[in-house]
């Protein structure tokens, strides 16, 4: 009886084990198959399979489709498998858990699940910097010089520091402060270009009953934080402050900037915060729309997120880089830009950077632009019409262009600079926190991550 | 002899598939949380480093955690004490008085429950608005409509006794279903012979009704714990984000947002381990302290 229980016992096990068993040996069978054709046929009729994983963003997924279409035509024998979704990070993040990795990922840094900051932070990147020097897919220029100088020596695409470029620059867009400048004009006001001449305007406005200032979420500060940080120190101050340096916080010029924005604090609708969240943001950009605040920090995408939004009558978008510090002083716009980039363990890691060299050429580049996607590539402002033309063409009228972000640094447990900086803006305002209290959790963040800077 | 050890062969192979699932979805992974929480890890790559306790002792530091750590026990405390008050009367108001409509009224109570957060969350978010919001046209009746507006959403004193309610309301149907099926089982009979001998309403509320549904009453104990600490993510997700600037944040969002947002994998997990733990500990002693005999009709 024994025998036959152990039997049954052992059967059972097996069983159990083969079903198991069974289906990942028909996945690795399946995937086996698929790469043995893969190389098979590699060496018969040469098809690759290079797997692109892309954000749905406001641009939308058939731009990637049509993008792809015309690379797999250029490039006979080469198949294009896209995943394309407003979750990618739940799409993909699953199969890369367990090792199987999209070849090329556009997915920019500063999204809530962390996905890129966090294959940067492990140093799970492939090495982008040759792509640099290709040449452009039908053309005869290399990639870099078709690209906008200063693209690819920022802190966001060199995160370790060493030269090399890990993440390369994708859709890009100049951010600023966004006003009605319909109002504007019916008021008679110019736009403040000194923080002196800002808040001159901002007591006329609240004589008015305006409000100065409101923001979509804390989050938007940093636009508008960074080319604070450059208006008031220069290049090398901002570098010293993204990177951690030390009593950098306590130095004048940052002293400076905690004024500025704890002022502007005063100057804010005060109901901004009750929707600073990712649900009721647009509340806080229609204050702009509505004629209750005069400026937001922003993105030239927020024109295309509010088409609907109704607005006041004679509503016009206007947009200016930050107002100087002093009379004749520099002006700064943050450029904002997507990235693109390879994991480390891309199957197809050649393939992939072919793919990115072509996506900086004309052909690609008229396709995105057509939904206002716009690379860093020269000359591409000259070819925009619209509200885009006026946007894009802030540099070519004395603002400068700050790029980078806070340096990269292996990941620190409970610690966020982000949080400590932006977040924190909700507490100024409504006055949970002093500008002090402020400064001392920034100084924290910054010292715990300046030991752990790559 | 040999038909037991046969039925014993048979009750074998009906629960091994159960076991076994339960076993590789269950078990696995839960002891998988304990593990990685011992790891430094982003979640992406094959280098993990074992940093024994570290994970927890970081965490015991942090102010923020215990930020989060406050918040969610006053959103358990909060939620369950109001919900289960609500709850039980409005279940006894519909099992023990005639009301008219009574169904409809059960169908409307119930309503909350089917609808999802991101709806319930949307609904709120309308009523909490500051400027056009239910909640505050209300109040400027009295107050003035020049007054300040409340910024429900936006004051940090406020903004978690607002997302309580909004949790409250989403939770008193399904309660007041559960303890309506067991009211409804109590014998009329026993309220019969109470009100003969003179025992008033209340009386027979708190001396008839609440100890015959006594071993219902604890199983939801269990279940507002759970329920609270699961809801209240959604709720922070879809309302506030943790904000303004985390004064929402709770267990399970502020898991989420180290694990994710911020690259920490293994702290994420150690959370995940003292939330656990937590919520095993304060349902064990509920569950000690609201033993009682266990009466029958």
């Amino acid at each position: 009886m024994k025998k036959i229980l152990s039997l049954a016992i052992t059967a059972a096990l097996t069983l159990s084990l083969a079903a198991c068993g069974n289906s990942s040996e028909s996945v690795s069978n399946s995937a086996k198959n698929s790469s043995d054709t893969g190389n098979n046929s590699a060496k018969t009729t040469e098809t690759r399979t290079l797997k692109l994983a892309a954000l749905e963003t406001a641009y939308g997924a058939d731009v990637w489709k049509e993008v792809t279409a015309a690379f797999e035509k250029a490039n006979p024998g080469v198949k294009v498998e896209t995943t394309i979704d407003k979750n990618i990070e739940d799409v993909i993040g699953p199969g890369m858990k367990s090792g199987d990795f999209p070849d090329v990922i556009h997915l920019a840094t500063g999204q809530p699940k962390g996905l890129t900051e966090t294959f940067v932070k492990d140093n799970n990147l492939t090495d982008l910097t040759d792509v640099l020097s290709m040449t452009v897919p039908g053309e005869s220029v290399t990639v870099k010089d078709k690209l906008i100088p200063g693209f690819v020596d920022t802190t966001i695409t060199n995160p370790y520091n060493d030269g090399k470029t890990y993440l390369m620059p994708m859709f890009y867009s100049p951010t600023g402060l966004f006003y009605n400048a319909g109002l504007f004009e019916q008021k008679g006001w110019e736009v403040p270009t000194t923080w002196d001449e800002m808040w001159a305007l901002g007591d006329k406005a609240k004589a008015e009953g305006l409000a100065l200032f409101a923001y979509p979420t804390s989050g938007y500060f940093d636009s508008f934080f960074y080319a604070l940080l450059n208006e008031v120190g220069g290049a090398e101050f901002f570098t010293n402050a993204t990177h951690y340096a030390e009593g950098v916080w306590q130095s004048a010029p940052a002293t400076q900037v905690f004024d500025l924005i704890s002022k502007l604090a005063t100057y804010t609708e005060k109901t901004v915060p009750a929707n600073a969240n990712k649900d009721n943001f647009a509340k806080n950009q229609q204050l702009i729309l509505d004629n209750k605040a005069l400026f937001m920090p922003n993105g030239t995408w927020v024109v295309g997120e509010m088409s609907k939004a109704p607005r006041a009558e004679g509503f016009k978008w206007g947009f200016t880089a930050l107002p100087a510090v002093q009379e004749g002083g520099d002006r700064y716009s943050y450029t904002f830009f997507e990235q693109i980039w390879v994991p480390a363990k891309a199957e197809n890691a050649d393939l992939a950077k072919q793919f990115i060299a072509y996506l900086y050429s004309d052909e690609a580049a008229a396709i995105f632009a057509k939904v206002g996607a716009i690379q860093p590539i020269k000359d591409m402002s000259s070819k925009l019409d619209g509200d885009n033309k006026l946007f894009y063409s802030i540099y070519d009228n004395g603002a400068k262009a700050a790029m980078g972000a806070f340096a990269t640094t292996d990941p620190v447990e409970g610690v966020s600079i982000s949080d400590s900086v932006f977040a924190s803006i909700d507490s100024l305002i409504t006055g949970a926190k002093t500008q002090q209290e402020w400064v001392e959790g920034i100084t924290k963040a910054s010292d715990a991550l300046r030991a752990a800077l790559k | 002899m040999d038909t037991n050890k046969g039925r014993g062969r048979f009750i074998f192979f009906c629960l091994a598939p159960a076991v076994l699932l339960f076993i590789i979805f269950l078990i696995v992974p839960t002891i998988d949380v304990f593990r990685m929480s011992l790891y430094k890890w982003g979640g992406y790559t094959d280098e993990k480093t074992f940093v024994g306790f570290q994970n927890f002792s970081k965490l015991f530091q942090s102010d923020k955690f215990y930020q989060t750590f406050q918040n969610s026990v006053l959103l358990i405390v909060v939620v369950t004490i109001v919900t289960f008050a609500l709850a039980l009367l409005f279940a006894s108001m519909l099992t023990r008085e005639k009301l008219k409509g009574q169904n409809f009224l059960r169908v409307v109570f119930y309503i909350p429950n089917i609808l999802s957060v991101v709806v319930i969350s949307a609904i709120f978010s309308a009523i909490f608005d500051p400027n056009s919001g239910l909640l505050n046209s209300l109040l400027n009746l009295f107050r003035g409509f020049q007054a300040e507006p409340v910024l429900w959403l936006g004051d940090q004193k406020i903004v978690i006794f607002s997302l309580a309610g909004a949790m409250i309301w989403q939770a008193i149907g399904y309660y007041m279903v559960m303890y309506m099926a067991s009211m409804a089982n109590i014998p009329e009979s026993l309220y019969e012979s109470a009100g003969l001998e003179g025992a008033g309403r209340m009386t027979q509320f708190f001396q008839i009704t609440i100890p015959l549904i006594w071993t219902n009453i604890r199983t939801t104990l269990t279940f507002f714990i759970i329920s609270t600490i699961n809801m209240s993510f959604l709720f922070v997700m879809t309302m506030t984000s943790g904000g303004p600037d985390g004064a929402t944040e709770v267990f399970l969002s502020y898991m989420y947002k180290e694990a994710y947002t911020n690259s920490s994998y293994g702290y994420g997990m150690a959370i995940g381990v003292i939330v656990f733990l937590f919520s095993f500990a304060l349902a064990g002693i509920l569950n000690a302290v609201t033993k009682r005999e266990h009466l029958e009709f």
